[in-house]
């Protein structure tokens, strides 16, 4: 069977009135929660995941998707409207596109973002579609020592490219190791920093990790450190409708941004930060207005949000083929895989084909169902933003604390829950930055598990670390991303002091 | 020698770090291996990762001293106060640990309602009343959405056989 029938059997296991049914249950709360302030795609999909525990596979996939295409969008209308970006993808949308709201254009703004999201995400979902299967092909060809050289590029580029300070991004992504590790070790028995507790054996489990870090380290974070907040919402006039001249505007943008927030999303390069500035920038250099932007420019929200949604259906390539999440929505993602039992990996198309061709088919399905619904619901969500602050942290939190007991009825996952939140406001009160500490913990035990393969098929010989070619080529991308950061510093220290 | 301003909160963090690595370290030396004989030791990423993690803390020590401080993250909506409000941050806290010790004895609907409310008071809400009563039924429909149409079981607590 081809990529194209393989497609065609995904779509019809996925249409069924039940399916769809929580596709639409799934796109309504996705947006609910994407977009109150504040919520990332990553958190809105870590505290909806108890809502899927019991649902069947299929069904669960596809109101996971329309989850995720509704976090995603709920969050751009958050940023148009009240300037609180949830995630680095949308401090541009923020940007630009608050500045439009403020100048009376919130509808044209949120109709490109949401188009722009659409148009974006299904073209980005079919080449996933047809590069995916191939890149899965030649994965299975990569040994236990690319993956671990793989791996550790990830956490380099993670943790050295994200927020200001190297050694603090280090020093997340070791603390998410530590994490890790906490446990029973597979392969001797050995119970690592459990520290005599039975629950603790089993390891600490990823999802409440998550939701705590984000969700409780918030709270937390803002009870103790800000005061006398209010929020500007912007009201909306008109409906969410572009005009003929906003339409000749976006739709170059929407395609650039595309292309250019795909291929660095299959790439590690840090999330989705880089590619939504870099649409930013070219649409400036591009357009025949330069002196609109920073003022409300559409294509400085079209560009952006295209990038974004393009660059998330990017990453999903080395998730679904490799195994490998390169951001924390992917990282989510992968553990809510491994909740329905799937492992994500080069022989998931063979073993798991045809769920993953539902998933594909889901996400087409689930970007659909976002546009049809939400141009026309924008105002029930401009609602939302009304919700009181304090009933909007209680609801976060509790809702934060039921998914960590529910997920294995066990009051130790909400032990951790807390001691994780408390990091969390340690983490943003001192700077660190929380996505390497995510990948750390989902990776660490990966990374051990392939390094323990490829030293048993070498005899314990450690030279077959970087013996394949493909290893080599990593590690070279791995200095450079360590040492690119210190030598751009050096040099501007440099030409500071020769002027 | 004199630190920079705010500094020695931050120089707390740094050795707190530190500390964890030790007990990390310390953990896999008392730790005994098994009998068999393995080609990668279970207990060489502990030993990595711990060393890692004490050596990156005495750098970010280093750094700290020499000026170079963390930025707190911003949040967009507001300013942010001087010195921490260690009293909401201890409500906060307290709610959470309602949660935790009321769960399995009280019920889900007593402490996650306990735990609203205890947000909503440090969030500054003023009034108590409507908290607690709108709290409480978000509760119990939480409970009854998940009990009832996604099979989640949530422990009853004291209202076993009520609802």
């Amino acid at each position: 069977m081809n990529n194209f029938e393989s497609l065609i059997q995904g779509f019809v296991s996925a249409l069924t009135f039940t399916n769809l049914a929580f596709g639409l249950l799934g796109t309504f709360l996705g947006t609910l929660v994407g977009v109150l302030p504040g919520i990332g795609p990553a958190l809105a999909i870590a505290l909806l995941l108890p809502i899927t525990y019991t649902v069947s596979p299929s069904s669960a996939l596809i109101m996971f998707a329309a989850i995720y295409y509704g976090a995603m969008y709920g969050g751009s209308t958050t940023s148009i409207l009240l300037n609180t970006p949830g995630e680095s993808g949308s401090v541009i949308t923020a940007l630009e596109g608050n500045k439009m709201a403020r100048r009376g254009q919130a509808g044209a703004a949120l109709a490109t973002a949401a188009i722009g999201s659409f148009i974006a995400g299904t073209i980005a979902t079919t080449i996933l579609a047809f590069t995916a299967p191939s890149i899965a092909d030649l994965a299975i060809k990569v040994g236990a020592a690319d993956y671990v050289a793989l791996m550790l590029v990830a956490f380099t580029t993670v943790s050295s490219l994200l927020g200001s300070s190297q050694i603090r991004g280090f020093i997340s992504l070791t603390i998410g190791l530590v994490l890790g590790l906490v446990g029973a070790d597979l392969q001797s028995g050995l119970s690592r920093l459990t520290f005599g507790n039975q629950a603790a054996v089993e390891g600490i489990e990823t999802v409440p990790v998550i939701v705590s870090i984000f969700a409780l380290g918030e709270a937390l974070y803002i009870a103790a450190r800000f005061k006398e907040l209010g929020w500007n919402i912007i009201p909306m006039k008109g409906r969410a409708l572009m005009s003929r001249q906003d339409w000749k505007r976006s739709w170059k943008p929407w395609i650039r941004g595309t292309f250019l927030g795909f291929p660095l999303g299959v790439i590690p390069a840090g999330g989705s930060e880089v590619p939504t500035f870099l649409s930013y920038s070219v649409e400036k250099k591009l357009s025949k207005h330069p002196e609109e932007f920073g003022k409300g420019a559409i294509e400085g929200v079209a560009g952006p949000e295209a990038a974004n949604n393009a660059n998330a259906a990017g990453a999903l390539v080395p998730l679904l083929a490799l195994g490998l999440p390169t951001s924390a929505t992917a990282a989510v993602i992968l553990v809510a895989f491994q909740t329905y039992q799937i492992q994500p990996g080069p022989t998931l198309f063979l073993t798991n084909g045809a769920l993953i061709w539902t998933l594909i088919a889901s996400l087409f399905i689930g970007n659909t169902l976002l546009l049809i619904l939400n141009l026309p619901l924008v105002r029930v969500w401009v609602q939302l933003l009304k919700v009181p602050r304090p009933y909007l942290f209680a609801g976060i939190v509790t809702f934060a604390m039921l998914g960590a007991y529910a997920l294995n009825a066990s009051t130790f996952d909400v032990q951790v829950a807390i001691a994780i939140g408390i990091l969390g406001f340690l983490f943003r009160r001192f700077g660190m930055p929380i996505t390497p500490l995510i990948l750390g913990l989902i990776l660490g035990p990966n990374l051990e598990l392939q390094f323990r393969r490829a030293l048993q098929i070498s005899g314990g010989d450690y030279s077959t670390l970087w013996a394949t070619p493909l290893s080599k080529a990593l590690y070279f991308v791995l200095i450079l991303a360590l040492f690119t950061p210190v030598v751009t510093r050096v040099l501007r220290k440099v030409r500071q002091r020769t002027h | 020698m004199k630190l920079p301003a705010g500094a020695k909160s931050e120089l707390i963090f740094a050795s707190s770090l530190f500390a964890l690595g030790l007990i990390v370290f310390v953990d896999t030396v008392r730790e005994k291996l098994p009998a068999f004989n393995l080609t990668v030791s279970p207990k060489l990423f502990p030993y990595l990762i711990s060393s890692i993690l004490m050596t990156l803390s005495v750098l970010l020590a280093i750094q700290i001293v020499r000026g170079n401080q963390a930025i707190p993250e911003g949040v967009e909506e507001g300013e942010p106060i001087e010195k921490s409000d260690f009293k909401t941050f201890s409500i906060v806290l307290a709610s959470l640990f309602a949660f935790l010790l009321l769960i399995e004895r009280a019920g889900f609907i007593i402490a996650a309602s306990i735990t609203f409310f205890g947000i909503t008071v440090a969030f500054d809400n003023k009034r108590h009343l409507r908290a607690a009563v709108f709290g409480t039924l978000f509760i119990v429909i939480i409970y009854l959405s998940f009990t009832r149409f996604l099979n989640v079981p949530l422990p009853a607590g004291i209202f076993k056989g009520i609802l």
